[in-house]
């Protein structure tokens, strides 16, 4: 592909794109013109990245990392329709494979391989082509796929010859009225009848307002205001926010950079998305918000980039405020100067953690930094100081500011304040998002009466309530749990399942955490070894692969479920699990290592029996390869004596090793 | 990130490691601190003259930060000494400094814990391919795995088939299931070789390491890459499968294939050379050599290698023993004196030899000396635009006054004009400098002393073959100014001899008496006379020299990449602590 044949259009979006990034790290480009590359030429050509490399003064390699990193990127032409195929947990549950099955069916496409390599398969006839992939964060409205960019939901997997037609998107959404134990702050517009995402309805609604509030204030009242709400991440790791914030000196010199996290990909997760869908210009006033106080000049919004639709309702959203003089230069006269910007990824979970968002954000692999020395706050995004928040914390400064740091803690419990937007999602009647005060709300309260209680016949048997990382509960176990008493003593208390109150401190108490806010519902039909093996799939498929624990436990803990469900499964398994896991967590470069360990140490040690009973084989003799994972599948007896076979290796005198 | 120690006195820090507490300069990183007193933690991806990336994990360790008091100020215990706060979670301490008051338990269950942890799962999917694999007796992952490897394997699973055999470029092969991930090789090839061509596919599990098609591995760095790929997976394209390493006999030398004199290791055997490796030197090299240099040992074994000494005798020139050949030698040179002789020495010849040349060119009163300059492309990193190894050295003992070369022209002239009679040539090849074979044909005495058969071999009235770098033992001055020392790795072929024999014969033929029994002694002469030598010998130079000249201006000598100027370094630290 020579210059020549580049339209002058894409040329001028190449060099939009190029512009968004300080001109010493144009590198930061590289995805973006790969996305605008693969858009207009359908796939990326090995004339692509060199083009792009040259444009950005990188080598080849360097983009050609990126291509194979991020699965969004093809590098091989997909069909006139591309539908992606959520597998994840909550759509497995509700029916993806056999979504995915169907589809191919119909499509004429033989599905023998959907690995990690080359997912895309393409019909005989060019016109349609599948992939499956991670969750699409809509686990409530599951199953679900993306047919081209449009979104659809609630897909009956008998049905899917509609999706083959031209129709529009389907997000769809719960009814307007909030349930009475919801206290909706954030999401008070969302699913409004007389709502519109244009900047307009938002002004009529007094939009905006808090930031002309703010930047009235001075930055320590603002920081003031945040500390005293106690307001908590709502992005996995619950810190809190005003305590993030007052690592950036006030009088910092170099540029201080608020990264908006909208990469919204764990599992069982799907409040930002709607966030961004319904109301945009309530992320873009927090956002603003918070850039005044931190005096960031600069904010980039990395959304995930499964998000077309959202990327482009917020760069629409950032046009309107630019011409009503809330971003731009010398916002609202307040001779402050900030530009948002939006940075979509490609397809990688892991770029929802911080420094791996911001390595990407950079234009590299996803790859997490140590920590220390590469704390964002310190040395982030381009070793300046870096602020990253989740959509929802960033759109919570608005109501902050609205309200007072102080009136606002007063919502929810005290260290636990204000309110969060749980999602849903799973074997339960009514999946969907509940925006309560944090704490006010007991997980029996969510999962019997705001989610409609378990399906005709069933029973409680599992939920994980914090997105798939979260260690799993078990309905028949105890929990300990702490609650301070009004006269200050604490009390211990014991509670069943039901009783847990949804917040960041009880449900560690519990052992498990808040995490993202999804609440993943299994009932009695579910097989845990299932469970977990899809778990297991998602970790083993978005492990970057940078440290050793997890990039090779991940991939082995999945191979081993696999084996498991297969029929293959030996007496060790269950052990062997509950170790490779043990040796993950904990020793990693970033917390996707706890990640990936807790659904397999909490789903091994909590559901023995449907381990067990996946696990029957005698266990083979030790050295292998005497039996392939097929043998031990097909085998309907293992002996245990060692069988013939040639240890190469011991000669090499390693004997005694692997 | 150099562990060169830097002029301005270093502060002292108080670490406990493995419950002794140990003082350390200021900026120490906590894996170096723990490796100099006895704790060596073993490590894949650090590389102490690379950036830390923190990603093999096998480095883990407990560590703590001491107690601070409602005063904040440390807690002391019974000992008076800082309380220690152990963290949790076991901490990797490569990527650290150690600080004030600082915890490190290096053998506590937990880390061995771990240690066993990250052995299994690097070898999980790794091919057991030992017997057939270079790396094997070199491998830190056979290494390691001896301590910490798992006795059974609970591995059952298909192992991840990932590209054998590539051509990363036309010296280095990769095998990519054996690569461990560690990075060192990307980064090296960023960070020193200032060349990003290799990098990371895929991700996950099915991680590979690859180079784009159309940008290989080529730089003249490239072969660093296998030396620090700490497992088989890098391999040089040239020393693949041709030796086991362990039969090889290592040699600590320098590379003469420029100014530079990078550090190396020759591995020899039997009198053949397979291979060098650079050997650490901050002042030098650092811990790399360039590709050229390291490859640039073939001409040893070439079929051109002068075996037999010759001496014009009856018309012609013939094979003799050597004594005849340095007699007549000696009888060739005594016909002339002063303007009638010219000697042209090399930049390649060591300090030694110099020497006594200079002490040859007195005898005979010459003053026509010189050498020939060797220029090529230098880079920023290593190599010297001077491509002569010791042209500091030539300047200094043979007293040249002005550039290298600059002699030559009249000496040329001087043949052509017939006013030279006796032309002696040590490692140079005349026709290279001006003089063509027709006139050196017409020369009443041609001494040649060198290493290979050239154009004008035939017409010497002498022949005397040398020995090469790797034959002999030696000094020389690099282009930053410092005495480095040669050692002798194999045994010259044929009746070939070490060049300072050769000289030493000649000049006890000529002069009757010299004492001079060995290099060493040599040198010791050498060090009376030359003041830049005085109160050195060839063993006080040590294996990483000493700096005995000012720097100077011109010098196309690169500081290498990473560490200090070699001015600002008042002690060389010790070799970096290898298990
Ligand atoms: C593996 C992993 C994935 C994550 N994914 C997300 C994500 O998709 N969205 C998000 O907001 N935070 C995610 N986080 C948390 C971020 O690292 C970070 O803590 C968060 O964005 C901070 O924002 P907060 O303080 O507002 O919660 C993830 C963390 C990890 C370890
Ligand atoms: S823990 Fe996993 S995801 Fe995180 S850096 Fe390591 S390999 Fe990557
Ligand atoms: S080839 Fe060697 S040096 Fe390079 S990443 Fe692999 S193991 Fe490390
Ligand atoms: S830089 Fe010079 S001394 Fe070093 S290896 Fe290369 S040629 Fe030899
Ligand atoms: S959208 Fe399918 S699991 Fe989340
Ligand atoms: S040596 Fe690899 S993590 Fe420390």
């Amino acid at each position: 592909m020579t210059a020549a044949k580049i339209p002058a259009e894409l040329k001028r979006q190449v060099n939009a794109a190029v512009a968004q990034y300080p001109a010493e790290h144009k590198r930061s480009a590289a995805l973006p013109l790969l996305h605008l590359w693969q858009e207009h030429f359908g796939f990326i050509t090995d004339e692509g990245m060199k083009w792009i490399a040259e444009k950005l003064e990188l080598q080849p390699i360097n983009i050609l990392e990126l291509v194979t990193f991020y699965p969004m990127l093809r590098q091989k032409g997909a069909g006139k329709t591309h539908i992606r195929v959520c597998r994840t947990l909550s759509c497995a549950m509700a029916g993806g494979y056999r979504l995915m099955e169907n589809l191919c069916e119909i499509a004429g496409i033989v599905r023998e391989h959907d690995g990690i390599h080359n997912p895309v398969l393409v019909s005989p006839d060019g016109n349609i082509s599948i992939e499956f992939v991670e969750c699409l964060a809509s686990c409530g409205t599951a199953p679900v796929c993306m047919v081209n960019d449009d979104l659809h939901e609630n897909v009956d997997p008998n049905f899917t010859a509609d999706l083959l037609r031209p129709q529009p998107s389907t997000l769809t959404f719960q009814p307007p009225s909030p349930h009475p134990l919801e206290r909706r702050l954030v999401f008070k517009n969302i699913g409004r009848k007389d709502w519109t995402i244009d900047i307009d309805c938002y002004l009529r609604d007094g939009g905006y307002k808090q930031l002309k509030k703010a930047v009235t204030m001075s930055r320590v009242d603002i920081l003031n205001e945040v500390k005293a709400s106690a307001l908590r991440g709502r992005g996995g790791a619950g810190f809190p926010t005003g305590v993030k914030w007052s690592f950036i000196k006030t009088d910092e010199k170099k540029p201080v950079y608020l990264i908006c996290n909208a990469d919204e990909s764990e599992p069982g997760t799907f409040k930002d998305r709607y966030i961004i869908h319904q109301d945009p210009h309530q992320l873009l006033e927090g956002i603003l918000i918070s850039c005044y106080a931190l005096s960031a000049h600069t904010a980039y919004i990395y959304i995930r980039g499964e998000f077309p639709e959202g990327a482009k309702i917020l760069e629409r959203a950032i046009e309107e405020a630019r011409e009503n003089n809330f971003l731009g230069e010398n916002i609202l006269g307040s001779k402050f100067d900030v530009e948002v910007y939006i940075h979509r990824g490609a397809g990688a979970y892991i770029c929802g953690e911080e420094t791996g968002l911001i390595e990407s954000l950079e234009g590299k692999r996803a790859y997490p930094r140590i920590k220390p020395p590469y704390f964002p706050a310190v040395l982030g995004l381009y070793m300046c100081p870096t602020i990253v928040n989740n959509v929802e914390t960033l759109c919570h400064v608005k109501h902050i500011i609205a309200m007072g740091g102080a009136e606002y803690s007063k919502l929810g419990r005290p260290g636990n304040t204000g309110t969060r937007i749980v999602c849903v999602s799973g074997d339960v009647v009514r999946p969907g998002y509940f925006e309560i005060e944090v704490g006010k709300v007991t997980m029996g309260q969510l999962i019997y009466e705001m989610a409609g209680g378990m399906k005709f016949g069933r029973q409680l048997r599992a939920v994980i309530p914090g997105g798939s990382s979260a260690r799993v509960l078990r309905v028949d176990e105890r929990f300990k749990i702490k609650e301070k008493q009004p006269a200050g003593s604490t009390i211990e208390r014991e509670i069943s399942i039901d009783e847990i109150p949804m917040d960041f401190d009880s449900l560690a108490a519990c052992g498990s955490m808040a995490g993202s806010g999804g609440v993943i519902v299994l009932d009695d039909s579910r097989d845990m070894v299932w469970a977990l093996n899809n778990i297991n799939e998602f970790y083993a498929h978005e492990s970057c692969g940078q440290c050793t624990p997890c990039r090779e436990g991940a991939l082995w803990m999945k191979k081993i479920t696999d084996r498991m469900l297969l029929g293959g499964g030996v007496m060790q398994d269950p052990a062997t699990l509950k170790t490779v896991a043990d040796n993950i967590a904990g020793r990693t470069i970033c917390a996707f290592g706890e990640a990936c360990a807790w659904p397999t140490q909490s789903f091994v040690e909590k559901f023995p029996e449907d381990f067990a009973a996946r696990a029957t084989k005698s266990a083979p003799p030790p050295l292998p390869p005497e039996y392939t994972p097929e043998e031990l599948i097909t085998e309907e007896k293992i002996p245990i004596v060692p069988l013939a076979h040639n240890p190469g290796w011991e000669k090499a005198g390693a004997s005694g090793v692997v | 990130m150099g562990v060169g120690v830097m002029a301005e006195k270093p502060q002292l820090i108080n670490v406990q490691i493995d419950g002794v507490w140990h003082q350390f300069p200021r900026g120490t990183r906590v894996i170096e601190a723990c490796a100099k007193v006895g704790a060596y933690v073993p490590r894949y991806c650090y590389h102490p003259k690379l950036s830390s990336p923190g990603n093999c994990r096998m480095c883990l360790i407990e560590m703590g930060l001491p107690r601070m008091g409602p005063d904040r100020k440390f807690e002391l215990g019974a000992d008076g000494k800082p309380v220690v706060n152990w963290m949790p979670r076991p901490q990797i301490c490569c990527a650290q400094d150690v600080a004030e008051g600082m915890g490190v338990r290096t053998s506590s269950p937990l880390v061995e814990e771990c240690r066993r942890g990250v052995m299994e799962f690097l070898l999980i999917n790794h091919p057991l391919d030992c017997p057939i694999c270079d790396q094997a007796g070199e491998c830190r992952l056979q290494e390691f795995s001896v301590e910490y490897g798992r006795a059974d394997s609970r591995f059952l699973e298909n192992k991840v088939k990932k590209p054998k055999r590539v051509r990363l470029g036309s010296r280095v092969t990769l095998d990519d299931e054996r690569c461990i991930l560690c990075s060192r090789c990307i980064r090296f090839c960023q960070e020193i070789a200032k060349d990003d061509v290799l990098g990371f596919t895929e991700r996950g599990g099915h991680t590979t390491l690859t180079a784009h098609p159309d940008k290989p591995l080529e730089n003249n760095y490239s072969l660093n890459t296998v030396d620090i790929c700490p497992v088989g997976a890098l391999t040089s394209s040239d020393f693949r499968f041709e030796m086991r390493v362990w039969f090889l006999k290592e040699t600590k030398s320098i590379c003469t294939s420029c100014a530079t004199g990078c550090n190396t290791i020759i591995g020899s055997r039997e009198d053949v050379v397979y291979r060098q490796t650079p050997r650490e030197n901050v002042a030098v090299n650092s811990a790399w050599m360039c590709d050229y240099g390291r490859l640039n040992f073939e001409y040893l074994t070439s079929p051109e290698r002068l075996l037999e000494p010759e001496v014009f005798s009856v018309e012609k020139l013939q094979p003799a023993d050597w004594k005849t050949v340095i007699s007549h030698t000696a009888l060739q040179l005594q016909h002339f004196s002063g303007w009638d002789i010219a000697i042209v020495a090399s930049g390649r010849m060591t300090n030694e030899e110099l020497w006594l040349t200079t002490r040859l060119a007195q005898y005979l009163n010459v003053s026509l000396i010189d050498i020939v300059p060797r220029k090529g492309e230098g880079d920023d990193i290593l190599l010297s635009q001077d491509r002569n190894p010791n042209t500091n050295g030539a300047k200094l003992i043979l007293g040249l006054q002005s550039k290298p070369g600059a002699n030559l022209e009249t000496i040329a002239s001087g043949v052509a004009e017939g006013r030279i009679k006796s032309l002696v040539v040590l490692g140079e090849d005349p026709t290279k400098f001006g003089i063509p074979i027709e006139q050196l044909k017409r020369l009443p005495s041609f001494v040649v002393i060198n290493i290979l058969r050239s154009s004008c071999t035939a017409y010497a009235t002498a022949v005397l073959p040398a020995a090469t770098y790797a034959e002999k033992r030696g000094s020389m001055i690099n282009g930053r100014g410092r005495l480095q020392r040669l050692n002798c790795a194999v045994r010259p072929p044929g009746q070939a001899r070490q060049d300072w024999e050769i000289l030493r014969d000649l000049l006890q033929e000529l002069t009757g008496h010299n004492g001079l029994g060995s290099v060493e002694d040599v040198f010791r002469q050498m060090a009376e006379s030359i003041p830049q030598f005085a109160g050195l010998s060839l063993s006080r130079i040590g294996d990483l020299g000493v700096k005995v000249m000012v720097m100077p201006e011109d010098s196309t000598t690169p500081v290498p990449p990473g560490e200090p100027v070699d001015e600002e370094i008042i002690e060389l630290p010790p070799l970096h602590a290898r298990k």
